[in-house]
C-alpha cells in the first residue's frame, strides 16, 4: 500500500505515512471535512454527451449486479491547478455518501474512479473490503484500457473499457478467494509482535515434547 | 445487244427465275443487230443461244448401246446381301475375342478426337467404378449379323475379370442400344433396373443433336447409372474383383487415383459422422451453458478485518493515477508511479 502523497510504500496500519507524515487530516484541510453527497455517477465537468451517460450507468448497474457486495462510482471534475488527484480520490471515497448507492454496501465496498479532463488524469482508489484482493498493478492496467479513448476525449467509451476490464479481474480475485481465501487473508494480517513468535516457537517445542512421550508411554 | 446486256442474259439465265416473281420478258434479238456482231466474228453466249450443234461436237449415235463388261455372278450375290449388314472384314474385331479396349470401333466410325474422348472418359470410369463399361460402335442403320448371338457373346467374353457393362450403340440412333451386364452382375441387377439405366442414358442421348454428342451424353449417364447399381450391389462387384482387362490406350487418371486414395478417408469420415454431429452438438451446448451460467453468475469476496490506515474511515487503497495529457506519454512509461511533483511534464 502506498501514501497517497509520496507514493511510498507504507506498512498496513500506519496512522499516518512514515515518510511523509500523510494522513487524512492533511486532505481534510485541503479539501473540507464535511461529509459530500454525490451520485454513483457524478459528472461535475460535464464530459460524458447524451446517451452517454445512460451506457456508463449501465455499466456501473451490470458490476454491482454481478458483485452484489460492491459498487462502483465514478467522479468526473476539474481540480485545479494545486490538487492532487491520488490525495483528492482518497479523501473524496472516505468522506462521500452516495445516495443512488444501497446502504447496505458502505464505501468500504466501493471503488472511486476520478477523472480530471483538465488536467488530463484519472485515478483510482478502493475501500479496505477490497484491499487483499486489488493490487495497484491491477487499477493500472485498468486506468490503460481507457488511456487511448480518453486521448480523444472519449470519455465514456474509455470508461467503458476501464469498468470492463475491472470486471474481468474482479472474477478473477473473486474465483482465487473462493479457493485460497487464506493466501488474501494473510495480506491483510496485522504484522506479527515479537510475543506472538516466541508464542510460536514455544508452541512448536511443546508439540515435539509431546510427541516425543508417546512412545515411552505405549512402551 | 451489247456485251453487257448478254452477260446479263448469262447470269439470269444461270440463276434460275425465283418462284412467283413475275419476270419480265426475255430480250429479242433484233435482226440487224445479231448481223452486225455475227459479221464482227464473236457474239458473247452466241453458243449457249443457238440451236446449231457446236464445233467440232459430233452427235451422238441414236439407240447405239453402250459397251459395259456385264457383272460377274459374285458381284449378283453380293448385291444380294444388303447393304446395312456389318461387313464381314469386319466380324473378328468385333466379335472374336474380349476387347482390348473400351471402345469397340473397327470401322472407325467416330473421328480420332471422339474416338480418344470417349476412351478417355472410359477409362477413367474403369479407373473410378468396379464394373467396366464397353461400348460397340455400329453405324446408325447397320445390322448384327444372324450368325452373331449378342447375350452368348458377352458370356464368353466377360465372365472372367472385373464386372462389366456392355452395350451395342448405333451411331446416331441412339434407341437402337442395347445393354448388356456380364454373368457376375446379371443375377444382382435385374432387369427391370437394366431397363431403367438403358432408357435414362438414351433419354439423356436424346437430349443431343449430333452423333458424338448423342454417344457422349449416353456413356454419361450410363457411368452414372452404373454407380447406382454399385451401390446396390454394395460391394460384392467389388469383392468378385479380378484381374484388369489390359487397356489399349492410357490416359491419366489422376483425378481418380486420387479419388480412391480419398475413398477409404471418406467412407471412415462417413462412418463417424454421427457420433462427431452428436459430439460438436454437445460441445456447443455445454459452451452456451458455461456462458450463461458465467453470465448469470454472482461473484462474492470473502470479507476480512482489515486495520485503518492514515485515518481514512472506509479507504486508503490508492490505487494508480494515470494521465492522458499527451500521446507521446503512453501507459506503458507511466507504469512507476512517482509523486506528481517528481514526474516530469
Amino acid at each position: 500500500m502506498k501514501c497517497p502523497r509520496c507514493v511510498q510504500r507504507i506498512h498496513r496500519a500506519a496512522a499516518s505515512c512514515p515518510q511523509c507524515g500523510f494522513s487524512i487530516e492533511d486532505a481534510d484541510g485541503r479539501f473540507g471535512e464535511e461529509e459530500v453527497r454525490l451520485r454513483r455517477l457524478t459528472d461535475s465537468a460535464g464530459i460524458f454527451r447524451r446517451g452517454e451517460r445512460e451506457r456508463v450507468e449501465a455499466a456501473l448497474e451490470r458490476l454491482s449486479r454481478r458483485f452484489p457486495q460492491i459498487f462502483v462510482a465514478v467522479y468526473t471534475g476539474a481540480l485545479g491547478e494545486v490538487a492532487n488527484i491520488r490525495q483528492f480520490g482518497f479523501w473524496l471515497l472516505n468522506r462521500s455518501a452516495f445516495e443512488d448507492v444501497p446502504v447496505d454496501k458502505p464505501n468500504e465496498a466501493g471503488i472511486l474512479i476520478t477523472i480530471d479532463p483538465e488536467s488530463k488524469a484519472a485515478g483510482m482508489v478502493f475501500g479496505y473490503l477490497l484491499d487483499p484482493f486489488l493490487e495497484e498493478s491491477d487499477t493500472f492496467e485498468c486506468l490503460s484500457r481507457g488511456h487511448a479513448h480518453w486521448l480523444e476525449e472519449r470519455y465514456a467509451e474509455g470508461l467503458i473499457k476501464v469498468l470492463a476490464h475491472l470486471e474481468g479481474i474482479l472474477c478473477k480475485r473473486s474465483r482465487q478467494a473462493r479457493r485460497d481465501p487464506e493466501y488474501f487473508q494473510r495480506k491483510v494480517l496485522p504484522p506479527a509482535m515479537m510475543g506472538d513468535l516466541v508464542r510460536r516457537i514455544r508452541a512448536g517445542h511443546r508439540n515435539a515434547a509431546v510427541e516425543s512421550a508417546i512412545p515411552e508411554v505405549a512402551r | 445487244m451489247r456485251a453487257w446486256q448478254a452477260g446479263a442474259l448469262i447470269c439470269r439465265l444461270l440463276a434460275g427465275a425465283a418462284p412467283g416473281v413475275v419476270e419480265p420478258g426475255l430480250p429479242i434479238w433484233n435482226e440487224g443487230e445479231r448481223a452486225g456482231l455475227v459479221a464482227s466474228g464473236w457474239m458473247a453466249g452466241g453458243l449457249l443461244l443457238t440451236e446449231e450443234p457446236a464445233p467440232n461436237e459430233t452427235e451422238p449415235a441414236a439407240g447405239q448401246a453402250l459397251d459395259v463388261a456385264q457383272p460377274s455372278a459374285e458381284e449378283i450375290a453380293e448385291a444380294e446381301i444388303p447393304s446395312n449388314e456389318i461387313p464381314e472384314k469386319f466380324w473378328p474385331a468385333y466379335f472374336e475375342q474380349r476387347p482390348q479396349s473400351y471402345v469397340v470401333d473397327p470401322q472407325g466410325l467416330l473421328s480420332s478426337v471422339d474416338y480418344r474422348d470417349r476412351l478417355g472418359f472410359l477409362d477413367y470410369h474403369a479407373g473410378d467404378s468396379t464394373i467396366d463399361l464397353f461400348v460397340y460402335v455400329f453405324r446408325g442403320d447397320q445390322e448384327i449379323p444372324g450368325e452373331v448371338r449378342e447375350e452368348e457373346l458377352v458370356e464368353r467374353f466377360f465372365s472372367a475379370g472385373r464386372p462389366a457393362a456392355v452395350m451395342y450403340y448405333y451411331l446416331g440412333a441412339p434407341q437402337r442400344s442395347v445393354l448388356y451386364l456380364s454373368p457376375s452382375l446379371t443375377d444382382a441387377v435385374s432387369a427391370a433396373e437394366q431397363r431403367r439405366a438403358l432408357e435414362s442414358s438414351v433419354m439423356q442421348a436424346f437430349e443431343k443433336v449430333d452423333p458424338s454428342g448423342q454417344i457422349e451424353a449416353l456413356l454419361v449417364q450410363m457411368s452414372i447409372r452404373i454407380y447406382w447399381m454399385e451401390r446396390m450391389l454394395g460391394g460384392v462387384a467389388a469383392a468378385e474383383e479380378m484381374p484388369v482387362a489390359v487397356h489399349a490406350a492410357k490416359v491419366p487418371v489422376t483425378t481418380s487415383l486420387m479419388n480412391e486414395r480419398l475413398r477409404p478417408l471418406m467412407e471412415s469420415a462417413r462412418r463417424f459422422t454421427l457420433p462427431a454431429a452428436v459430439m460438436a452438438a454437445t460441445l456447443g451446448l455445454a459452451c452456451a451453458l458455461s456462458w450463461w451460467t458465467r453470465r448469470r453468475a454472482r461473484y462474492r469476496f470473502p470479507e476480512f478485518e482489515v486495520e485503518p490506515r492514515l485515518g481514512g474511515a472506509h479507504a486508503a487503497g490508492v490505487g494508480a493515477v494515470i494521465s492522458f495529457a499527451s500521446a507521446a506519454l503512453p501507459p506503458a512509461s507511466q507504469r512507476d508511479q512517482v509523486p506528481d511533483y517528481l514526474r516530469r511534464a
